[in-house]
């Protein structure tokens, strides 16, 4: 009898190292997702059975209208600023292209309170309004309309920067035939550019739904009361506030099936990865009404973007940033952040490297999956459920809280950001076993030199983003430090939404105002810095 | 010499099944052709060890090479395209050809460079050389790895007519040279006709000499 063989686990290098190295991080990941989906059941099962508060339907249909009116929104948003954005040539063009790229790592903490900086009751708009016209000008941002808006400014940018991706995609012969035809702009979308784009959307409309469904820091602040709530709040509200582990449980059980459901129901759609490089717009202009609509859809878009982050800049380079300079426990939270931050990066580099170099080093199709599925389930545990699982593991093993919170967070604000740092890595690596495996195993090239001659020279500008995206992620985080931190341990995100509660607006700027810069610098900075120390492209 | 004998192997899926059997020597350029499809690169797959067959013998020098992994055959090959990593310089892709810790790497290196007529680009990475100097780079790591065999993969066809020219001779003359037992797949009959000592035909999975 004749025999087939698997021909790609020939093709591929021997590399048991690696196999066993992604197996054992796979495994211990999915082992903690099991200890914390335990701890939160027996937790359920061992409280005492007095009436909870919690109204899980009404959370769960708050959440879903909200994050279905996001997701509607963003798309439709997201769409019209990538077709501008794809169409116009102008200077600058580069710095608008990586501001809306920088919208996945901008904290949505910033987003809110630079919402209120604009369109607050003592926002610059309300301002103007009294000095021109006597009146205050009304915006109702606390509740839903507040909730959207910032949700629309983050998602929609993240949205427009991938479309313009697949834009940016489309082969230059088919663009000269179009042009050649004489297509019109609306012919020209339809024909060339919605074909490119409506393969990207069902998967983009799913990361745009569970980003919104998991919401923690925008909701806390302009929620506007119990009728806004959405799941994730309502479970911190339950354990920090109403001492309710049992409604908090069950909240929790309730978001991580809904989440789990909308990831099965993804993982049938494209894959979407993370853009973060340059752009480039085609030769082929469209007419002048179409460039009217495409300007005043851009200008609307930077508006609507910009102004929040402008706000917070302006603001908080203030009298607040002495105040808050002369404070240790402000110092304390920058180092503790920068810290964590620094940290988190590099295990999230270390983990997504180990998983993603496991993966691409086996042929076996379901092995792959094994290695690299338990990296994902952290999107169905969200920070706020993620974090209630290790405060029961830390109590139920006799530990304080406060003794185990920092490796706690370090080790949440890790998993949280290696989903994307793997869809970041393993493409390249999956590429590089591919396209060269042939090449490195006739070499005989070893484990080591395969990784510093061949693959670390070609990821560089990879890596630098994955740390990057894990640094911001880490940086930004609320949900995981909210139910941790305490007085002697905080971060710059819960000093500031402490600031906030007391009314110490000044200072809150002063922190927004730092967090933004600290975020920008690290995002444009750690993906140059990498490639050039790399630098293995041209 | 290296001899296959019945080698057989069959795609999953596939209906065709392949049966090949051929003889090459030292010192001599062994062509196979055959049309687009008709499994050259199955024949070199299985040659290098990326493919395994259900059934048959390949021996080099009485030695059986089935058992080998494609790392440990004593073989080089030349791919078409791919054939060195673009992000790294030419000394970089010659080095990797040489054990490690081997000491005078950077003479050798150098030494196999000026064999191929390309001295001088050591520094260059591989993405600014053009076809020509690839293969002529490529054919050094051949000369440094020093494997008996080696194996070309339509090698010549990405390449202008009288870069092809130059890079045939080359081959054929380090072949003799090295002793080299060297086998070229190939659908141009030009090749074939400037390189081979010996010729087979690949049709409907078997070997015909001739």
């Amino acid at each position: 009898m004749l025999l087939s063989p698997r021909s790609s686990n020939l093709v591929l290098p021997h590399r048991p190292l690696r196999l066993i190295a992604g197996a054992g991080v796979a495994a211990a990941i999915a082992a903690l997702v099991a200890l914390v989906l335990l701890a939160i059941l027996a937790a359920a099962a061992g409280e005492p059975s007095r009436q909870s508060s919690v109204d899980v339907w009404h959370l769960v249909s708050m959440t879903a209208i909200q994050a279905g009116l996001t997701t509607v929104l963003s798309l439709l948003v997201g769409t019209a600023l990538a077709w501008a954005l794809n169409r116009l040539r102008f200077p600058g063009r580069d710095l608008i292209v990586g501001l809306f790229a920088s919208a996945i790592v901008t904290p949505g903490l910033i987003v809110a309170f630079g919402l209120l900086s604009v369109w607050g009751r003592a926002g610059w708009v309300n301002q103007a309004s009294l000095a021109l016209t006597g009146q205050p000008l009304e915006v109702p941002l606390f509740g839903l309309g507040g909730i959207l808006a910032a949700h629309v400014i983050l998602d929609a940018s993240f949205a427009a920067r991938i479309l313009l991706a697949r834009l940016d995609a489309i082969p230059e012969k088919r663009l000269k035939t179009g042009q050649s035809l004489g297509l019109g702009a609306w012919r020209r979308f339809e024909v060339i550019d919605w074909p490119m784009l409506r393969t990207t959307l069902p998967g983009l409309a799913a990361i745009i739904f569970l980003l919104a469904f998991t919401s923690f820091p925008i909701v806390l602040l302009l929620g506007g009361g119990p009728a806004n709530q959405t799941l994730e709040v309502a479970i911190y509200a339950a354990v920090r506030l109403d001492f309710d582990l049992r409604g908090a449980v069950t909240l929790a059980l309730v978001q991580i099936g809904i989440c789990s459901a909308i990831i099965i129901a993804a993982s049938a759609f494209a894959p979407i990865s993370a853009s973060t490089g340059g752009s480039t717009p085609p030769r082929w202009r469209d007419g002048t009404a179409a460039r009217i609509a495409q300007w005043t859809v851009l200008v609307f878009g930077i508006v609507g973007f910009a102004l929040p982050l402008l706000a917070i800049l302006i603001d908080g380079v203030g009298p607040g940033i002495i105040e808050v300079a002369s404070r240790p426990s402000f110092w304390k939270a920058l180092g503790t952040s920068l810290l964590l931050g620094s940290g988190s990066a590099l295990l999230t580099l270390l983990l997504a490297l180990g998983i993603g170099m496991g993966r691409a080093a086996s042929g076996i199709p379901l092995l792959r999956v094994g290695i690299g599925a338990p990296a994902y389930a952290y999107l169905a545990v969200p920070a706020v459920v993620l974090s209630l699982g290790a405060f029961l593991l830390v109590r139920n093993a006799g530990m304080l809280p406060e003794v185990a919170a920092p490796l706690v967070v370090l080790l949440a604000n890790a998993l949280l950001s290696l989903p994307f740092a793997l869809a970041t890595l393993a493409p390249p690596l999956d590429a590089i076993a591919e396209r060269r495996g042939r090449l490195i195993r006739s070499l005989g090239l070893s484990d080591w030199r395969q990784f510093t001659a061949v693959e670390w020279p070609l990821l560089g500008r990879e890596a630098g983003v994955v740390l990057a995206l894990a640094f911001c992620f880490s940086l930004g985080d609320l949900g995981v430090i909210a139910l941790f931190g305490t007085e002697d341990f905080a971060t710059l995100p819960l000093l500031m939404y402490r600031a906030l509660g007391a009314y110490r607006s000044n200072d809150a700027a002063a922190i927004a105002a730092l967090m933004l810069v600290i975020t920008i610098a690290a995002f444009v900075l750690l993906p140059k810095l990498f490639g050039k120390l790399t630098d293995a492209r041209s | 010499m290296l001899e296959a004998d019945h080698l057989r192997f069959t795609h999953r899926g596939a209906t065709r099944h392949f049966d090949l059997s051929f003889v090459a020597k030292p010192g001599e350029v062994t062509a196979v052709s055959g049309q687009s499809g008709a499994g050259k690169s199955t024949l070199l797959d299985l040659i290098a060890g990326f493919l395994v067959p259900s059934a048959g013998r390949l021996t080099l020098a009485g030695q059986d090479l089935l058992p080998l992994p494609p790392e440990q055959r004593p073989i080089s090959i030349l791919f078409q395209s791919e054939t060195l990593f673009e992000h790294l310089s030419a000394y970089q892709n010659l080095e990797l050809g040489l054990p490690r810790g081997v000491t005078g790497g950077r003479q050798k290196i150098e030494a196999a460079l000026n064999e191929v007529g390309l001295p001088g680009v050591l520094k260059q990475r591989a993405d600014t050389l053009s076809g020509g100097e690839k293969q002529r780079v490529a054919l050094a790591r051949t000369l440094l790895r020093d494997r008996p065999v080696l194996l070309l993969d339509e090698p010549f066809s990405a390449l202008d007519d009288d870069t092809r020219g130059t890079i045939r001779t080359l081959v054929k003359s380090l072949t003799e040279r090295q002793q080299w037992i060297t086998l070229l797949v190939s659908h141009h009959v030009d090749d074939v006709e400037a390189l081979a000592t010996r010729r087979y035909q690949l049709r409907d999975g078997m070997l015909f000499e001739g």
